[in-house]
């Protein structure tokens, strides 16, 4: 044992005596499950090429990707216009109560998002609240809320807005004051504040956010599927779709290789410019 | 703006909020405000074996991750941060890939080779599916504690006369504890919630709470789901508050006698 730790030690095997098992185990079980997709997607039913023709050239399938793509933008912004104002409230705000906020925030990103798909499945529903105040407000016949795009697109706000909240907020609170003052003393007020201080030196939290938000929700499955019109799926979930209800696995296998390249093409970019440690970091 | 930030924080918290007093309500669907106050959701909860018996499973699941991912974790996490050798950095990179792969399309991948393998819809799929994904955060957390470690405490034991494995028990893995219960119990959690790769993998043998939510939510709407919710809300404030109330105990503990000592 000694003398094979001496000889591992000499001609640098150690790191990868330990990087062995970890690296035998994703070949296993993240590898070929990803290659067997890949390779599905251009045999099934029968070698070639059509699944994909199908998908990018289909009205339905273009129609499902723009509506994917959308929704993901629409989502981004949202959590821009929620996550900013709530970041830059706390970094002015008395480090009690921002510390109130931070908690709540970081209670509803451990929050499962079926737990949260449920309570807007409440709040939403034809009992719920929200109907209920549209009828005291006097509106007569109120619209139906549950299962639209509405609702799916607030609720995958409600539930990516904490990743941006934080992202954002962690560059916040790192804005030296002094900086603000000096700024202020310059006469720079509200508009051109926000402008030419708290915008450039927030701008890689935003960054980190958006792509964060954008790329989960391409991909995301649950929420559009419970609470999302039927008639607008995303694309994670007409993959779904293809694979429990009609067993083609060689369509849901291209879709799932296109947005596989989508999601890894934008990682990617990000990659190269700011390094993809820092997204989850 | 102050009236803005109310606004964000009622959106952000009324979802939160919302399931405690739902599961206490009489009503069979889903009526807010409920009718009527009760406990009939949460004792049929706890008598129903087709939602106690997700329950536990996603446990055991997710034990069975926790300890499968920090074996297989913690030698890489040295291996990373502690030498350099070529294909670091691929390396590095391949650890983290299972984080930013959609989960549809590893559950398609998982759902034609387990079956294959022969072990769709069985715990240990689902086991080895969700060891894959637990990874990529119990590295980050894991890698990061490595990388603030004073080495020259392990230099100092070895000048003592330590061997290294005496080191290594005595002084590197005391020091690592923390960041080692952090990151389990970031693989626990990431297991424990995990919903798209187990609706599609784990069948009815091995049914996930999240799997039995899905379904519950897509077909009736049981009110029971309010229970389960309430009680995932309450564990996760527990998690976050307890720390918190922890250290600020700690503090004044500290803080109290320290004056009358030194007076």
């Amino acid at each position: 044992m000694a003398s094979l730790s001496k000889l591992a030690e000499r001609s640098n095997l150690w790191p990868w005596l330990l990087l062995l098992p970890l690296a035998g185990y994703m070949a296993i079980f993240f590898v070929i499950p990803l290659a067997d997709v890949a390779i599905m997607s251009v045999t099934e039913p029968k070698p070639s090429l059509a699944n994909y023709e199908k998908v990018l050239t289909g009205a339905l399938y273009q129609k499902v990707f723009l509506n994917t793509f959308l929704t993901a933008a629409l989502v981004t912004v949202c959590c821009l216009l929620v996550g900013f104002p709530l970041a830059y409230l706390m970094s002015v705000s008395t480090p009690r109560v921002a510390m109130l906020i931070l908690l709540l925030v970081t209670m509803s990103f451990w929050t499962s998002f079926l737990v949260r798909t449920y309570a807007w499945m409440v709040l939403l529903g034809n009992n719920g609240p929200a109907i209920w105040a549209m009828g005291m407000l006097g509106i007569e016949n109120p619209p139906r809320l549950l299962f639209t795009r509405f609702s799916s697109t607030l609720a995958m706000v409600h539930m990516l807005a904490p990743y941006m909240i934080m992202n954002i907020y962690s560059v916040m609170k790192k804005i030296d004051p002094a900086l603000v003052r000096s700024a202020e003393s310059l006469g720079a007020r509200g508009g051109s504040l926000l402008r030419h201080v708290y915008l450039p030196l927030t701008a890689p939290g935003i960054a980190n956010g958006s792509v964060l938000v954008f790329v989960i929700c391409l991909g995301f499955y649950v929420t559009p599927v419970l609470l999302g019109s039927p008639r607008e799926q995303m694309i994670a979930g007409l993959i779904g779709h293809q694979i429990e209800e009609f067993l083609n696995f060689g369509l849901g296998s291209a879709m799932a290789m296109i947005l596989l390249a989508v999601t890894l093409a934008i990682l990617a970019v990000y990659h190269r410019r700011f390094g993809l440690d820092k997204l989850w970091g | 703006m102050r009236l803005f930030g109310f606004a964000i924080v009622l959106f952000i918290a009324a979802p939160l909020v919302i399931v405690v007093p739902m599961s206490f309500s009489t009503a069979s669907s889903l009526q807010f405000p409920p009718p009527g106050y009760g406990w009939q959701y949460y004792v049929s909860y706890f008598n129903d074996p087709g939602w106690l018996r997700p329950t536990w499973n996603s446990i055991f699941i997710a034990s069975a991750v926790t300890v499968l991912t920090m074996l297989l974790v913690t030698p890489a996490a040295f291996a990373l941060v502690r030498h350099r050798f070529r294909g670091k950095g691929a390396a590095n990179v391949m650890m983290m890939m299972p984080m930013a792969v959609p989960h549809i399309v590893m559950a398609v991948g998982y759902y034609s080779v387990f079956g294959q393998m022969g072990i769709v819809h069985t715990k240990i799929g689902v086991i080895l599916a969700h060891t894959c994904l637990s990874v990529p955060i119990a590295f980050l957390v894991l890698s990061a504690n490595l990388k603030g470690f004073d080495r020259t405490l392990e230099r100092a034991a070895r000048s003592l006369g330590a061997t290294p494995a005496q080191t290594f028990w005595h002084v590197t893995l005391p020091i690592l504890r923390p960041g080692l219960v952090i990151s389990a119990l970031f693989a626990f959690i990431q297991s424990f919630d995990e919903t798209v790769v187990a609706i599609f993998i784990s069948g009815r043998n091995a049914e996930t709470l999240p799997r039995k939510m899905f379904d519950s939510i897509r077909q009736e709407a049981d009110p029971v789901i309010a229970v389960i919710s309430t009680l995932l809300f309450v564990a996760v404030a527990l998690g976050l508050i307890a720390p918190i109330l922890w250290r600020a105990a700690a503090k004044s503990l500290r803080r109290g006698p320290a004056p009358a000592g030194r007076a």
